[in-house]
């Protein structure tokens, strides 16, 4: 659940998310799930000339295991915290496992 | 809630990339491409934040000879998150 | 050759093969073959008739002795021809469709009467019928746009048709779809002999034909009973010119035989007939519905004489149905007049629209099974609970667990959160805490250099040492005179030979050991071990710290029992953490490998981790923590590894940025003991500088510049407010005098940073500390050794905008003043 705590609080921010056919597209998130599945709004495709289909699409949802990355904005993201929130993350699988 | 038994030596295989966590690490993609940056977060898959990123694309391309060349495009990112499923291998960069 | 490449070849012009009669099934056994062949090789596999059980040898395939039982016979050679499906209730399905064929007819006659005359021709019991009404599915219907729907089916839906508060003669449609009682055989046979001529069948003598779907099925197969009318065509144009149909014969289409009495409303039509209502239609007489009547007596025995009274109406008398007769068949409507027909019939269509609107509301009906919607509601439910961060889920606990991040940085940020009651505020206490530079939260950063905010603090108390000791100005002579002697300040390119003093080689003596370099992979795995586990022991404590019972009151021992419970366990977690530290470990003098506490201290997260280490250990712990620090000052990474290499203008991005997280994550915690220290605790920090480490090298870093600043500035504050001793005053002058002389020849060196950078705020602080404490001889020395800098940033200064040089001029003058001077005094 960690990541989906994580994207979070990273709705209403612009992301950009590269896919694994490398398509780029940037947008505002507007919501995430726990599969990390993705809901984009007001999107741009960052090189329409090569994918001209997705020309006239506004917003769409993205399967998460399409996803290859998330870019962030990096003053939206509290590394410290993440990374307590990653090494309890690891705990509670940790005891999970145990 | 926290662990109190990992101050010990790692037991499992993740333990290890928790020894990474606000390190650079060296993490090698499906489709010749690698990444370089400081781990901030991981899970289970593998799910990555990495800071400061160097993403090195290895393009191979034949030339003119049929020789193949190799070529790298590098991109930087200030903060990415890096989908699991990609993802074959994290190396702590010593 | 066939267009399509199929084998065009008929069955009966195709060769014979072998097993070209009846396909794969016609051998009993159709592996034997396969076996036998298999039992000829006589390998070592698997033999087929080793194994096969043999069970198939007695399935009777060329056996269909039990077909009729079972398919109603058909096969030609069963002895009940004809007799079929008695047991099947197809009435369903089959009376619907009949009735939309018939609809359909009285529809098109009513139209179109001319065509159906034409049609008419063909409108005999024993006539082909048309291919299109025998391959009709009755779905067909349905993308037909004057498709009527059935008009009966929906009224059977409510067993009692409300719209009929009095009885309406009811058509013969399905009149013989029950068995007639003997009192109405017997009447309809006296009817009959009354003039009709074609005399409906009485089914009560045909009891094997009385289920209507046996017609239903196969209307053309089945020979017509013997009683059966055959009507010449033209009888039956003349019955149709007449506006109606002929009782008994059949309705249009052909191949739909008639069993039905003859309609209703027709003069002389005996009022038995109403005995025939369909059993969907049972009108208000107490008929009970079929399945209750009994085979004995007939229950009806007055109703004939009431539905006689009753049908009476005539067809144009007013229904409460808009005034418009009620119509359950469609046969009723050939005996309408025309208004009541048109007004039906746009009735019809309304009722037409509105079943369309219902069918296709329907067309998704049953492509779930009820299972299936119970799974897709569950993954539903579950998704939202989830998005919904489990509001169901009281246990705060178990949030905190699974949704750490968002939770703390909601509180960090101020969104708003969904367990606004959480004890959650010293999480958030404790990473603002360590990311210091977020002070206006929001992400609202405050500097681009991380360091100000330590470096503002430090000038502070540099700024109370100042304010200090110029309260008690230790040569008023020097100041007057001004402690830069004789030096010219009006030409300050060209000083005076005399104060041109050789520098010594600041260069020689001992570099710091090598330490890094010899850090083996082992090394680093076991420093980043014990690092992950003081973040594991730090967030034991931080969850231990939430769970902090409220202080007892006196006398409850229950809660003092608690409270020293948790105290015990908040005590071993400290322990633990103070272990996993390893700030302890015995100091190897001039070993290659670092203590572990500075290898700790050498990796980002080992830095960062120091604030929050300092809000959980006692001030004994805290002084050892400096301690360590303070002796292995010239093995930090942030000095031994931050020297200024000859030839660079400043350090590598990486180096500078560890100084920046030093100065960040580490100073504040030291400076913030140091603060509170007892004198002789400064005093034995310094002792231990000299003693214990290159002082040279320490002097040309921003760290340890910064911790003998530290050290500097408290001394003098401590003895300004008249707290030091005589005797600890004494031993702290003969410490700083060794300092003093050893870092004299260094002084030169300690602005590593070019007088442009703006980047030496930090050194004006070390040298206003060193100043403060000095002797004036000792001040004199200073001034000789930096005069340089001050005259060249003065200069520079001059070339700045006003704020920026107003801000270069104030370090500076933080440096003149502690030795009771002032930049103005340089013109």
């Amino acid at each position: 659940m960690l990541f989906f705590s994580f994207f979070k609080t990273l709705t209403n921010q612009t992301v950009t998310i590269e896919l694994k056919n490398d398509i780029r597209i940037r947008g505002i998130l507007k919501s995430v799930d726990q599969y990390l599945n993705i809901k984009l709004d007001d999107i741009e495709v960052l090189d329409l000339d090569k994918y001209p289909h997705l020309s006239s699409v506004k917003n769409m949802f993205i399967r998460g295991s399409v996803v290859r990355y998330v870019m962030l904005p990096r003053s939206e993201v509290d590394v410290g915290l993440l990374e307590d929130a990653t090494r309890r993350e690891a705990a509670n699988q940790a005891g999970k496992a145990r | 809630m926290a662990d109190n038994e990992d101050a010990g030596a790692p037991s499992e295989p993740l333990d290890l990339v928790r020894l990474s966590l606000d390190e650079i690490v060296f993490v090698k993609l499906r489709g010749d491409r690698e990444l370089k940056g400081r781990l901030h977060a991981y899970d289970s898959h593998c799910n990555l934040v990495l800071g400061d990123v160097e993403e090195t694309i290895y393009v191979v391309e034949e030339d003119d000879n049929e020789e193949e060349t190799t070529r790298t495009i590098k991109k930087q990112e200030e903060m990415l998150f890096v989908r699991g499923d990609s993802v074959v291998l994290i190396s702590p960069q010593a | 050759m066939s267009f399509f490449g199929f084998d065009s070849n008929l069955p009966r012009d195709r060769q014979p093969g072998p097993s070209a009669t009846r396909g794969f099934f016609e051998n009993p056994d159709p592996f034997a073959e396969v076996a036998r062949a298999r039992a000829l090789e006589d390998d070592d596999a698997i033999d087929f008739e080793d194994t096969y059980d043999g069970l198939g040898d007695q399935l009777d395939d060329d056996q269909d002795a039990f077909n009729d039982d079972t398919f109603g016979g058909g096969g030609g050679a069963g002895p009940s021809t004809g007799a079929v499906g008695k047991d099947f209730d197809f009435f369903g399905k089959t009376a619907t469709v009949a009735d939309a064929i018939g609809e359909e007819q009285i529809r098109y006659t009513l139209q179109n009467p001319q065509a159906v005359l034409v049609a008419g021709q063909h409108v005999q019991p024993d006539a082909q019928p048309e291919p299109a009404f025998t391959k009709r599915s009755g779905y067909e219907k349905y993308s037909d746009p004057g498709f009527i729907p059935d008009l009966q089916a929906k009224s059977s839906v409510w067993g009692v048709s409300q719209k009929k508060p009095e009885p309406i003669p009811l058509p013969g449609m399905s009149a013989a779809r029950k068995m007639m009682s003997l009192d109405e055989v017997e009447a309809q046979m006296q009817m009959r002999n009354l003039g009709y001529q074609p005399s409906p069948v009485p089914q009560a003598m045909h009891p094997h034909l009385a289920d209507p779907s046996a017609y239903m099925r196969h209307p053309q197969n089945i020979p017509l009973p013997d009683g059966f009318p055959t009507i010449p065509p033209e009888v039956l144009r003349a019955q149709l010119e007449r506006g109606g149909l002929p009782p008994g014969m059949p309705h249009p289409p052909p191949g739909m035989p008639d069993m039905h009495g003859p309609p209703p409303g027709i003069p002389g039509m005996p009022p038995h007939h109403m005995q025939g209502n369909p059993p969907q239609n049972i009108p208000p007489q107490g008929i009970p519905p079929p399945g209750m009547r009994q085979p004995g007596p007939p229950p009806n025995q007055r109703a004939p004489q009431q539905q006689q009274q009753q049908q009476v109406p005539p067809p144009t008398s007013r229904g409460p149905n808009g005034g418009l007769p009620v119509i359950t068949d469609p046969q009723q409507l050939v005996h309408l007049t025309e208004e009541q027909r048109n007004a039906y019939l746009v009735e019809d269509a309304k009722r037409a629209k509105r079943n369309h609107k219902i069918f296709l509301l329907s067309r998704g009906n049953g492509l779930m099974t009820p299972q299936d919607k119970n799974f897709i509601t569950r993954i539903q439910l579950q998704q939202l609970v989830a998005a919904a961060g489990n509001v169901a889920d009281a246990d705060p606990e178990a949030v905190l667990a699974e949704d750490f991040y968002y939770q703390v940085y909601s509180q960090i940020r101020g969104a708003p959160r969904q367990h606004p009651h959480q004890p959650l505020g010293h999480f958030a206490q404790t990473y603002l805490l360590q990311t210091g530079n977020r002070i206006g939260g929001h992400g609202n950063r405050r500097a681009f250099h991380s360091a100000d905010n330590h470096m503002q603090r430090m000038q502070q108390q540099v700024q109370r040492a100042v304010e200090a000791a110029k309260a008690k100005p230790k040569n008023k002579q020097l100041i007057i005179e001004g402690s830069l002697g004789k030096i010219s300040f009006s030409n300050a390119k060209a000083p005076k030979p005399m104060l041109n003093i050789k520098r010594p080689d600041s260069s020689e003596g001992p570099r710091p050991k090598k330490l890094h370099s010899d850090l083996s992979l082992s090394d680093r795995k076991s420093i980043l071990t014990n690092i992950e586990g003081v973040y594991s022991g730090l967030m034991s404590m931080e969850d231990m710290e939430r769970t902090m019972p409220p202080p007892p009151e006196e006398g409850d021992a229950e809660a003092i029992q608690e409270h020293m419970e948790w105290r015990q366990k908040a005590r071993s977690l400290n322990q633990k953490l103070w272990q996993s530290l390893k700030v302890m470990e015995p100091i190897v003098p001039n070993s290659t490998t670092p203590h572990p506490f500075i290898a700790f201290l050498s990796y980002p997260k080992g830095k960062k981790a120091i604030p929050r280490i300092f809000r959980h250990i006692d001030q004994e712990q805290r002084v050892t923590i400096l301690t360590m620090i303070v002796v292995h000052l010239d093995s930090l990474d942030v000095v031994h590894l931050a020297q200024p290499v000859p030839g660079e203008a400043q350090l590598s991005l990486a180096m500078r940025e560890a100084i920046d997280l030093f100065s960040l994550a580490v100073m504040p915690s030291l400076l913030g003991y140091v603060n509170e220290a007892p004198f002789n605790i400064i005093i034995g920090l310094l002792g231990l500088v000299i003693a214990q480490t290159h002082v040279q090298t320490v002097a040309r870093t921003r760290v340890g510049l910064g911790i003998l600043t530290m050290l500097l500035s408290r001394a003098e504050i401590v003895k300004e407010a008249g707290q030091a001793s005589e005797v600890d005053w004494q031993q702290w002058v003969a410490k700083f005098n060794v300092l003093f002389d050893t870092l004299e020849p260094a002084l030169a060196d300690i602005f590593t940073s070019p007088i442009n950078s703006g980047d030496d705020m930090y050194v004006w602080q070390f040298l206003a500390a060193v100043g403060i404490g000095a002797s004036p001889e000792q001040q004199q020395r200073l001034v000789i050794a930096v005069k340089d800098r001050v005259m060249e940033t003065v200069a520079y200064s001059k070339t700045l905008p006003a704020d920026m040089a107003s801000s270069r001029l104030g370090n500076v003058n933080l440096f003149m003043r502690a030795i009771g001077l002032d930049v103005e005094l340089l013109g």
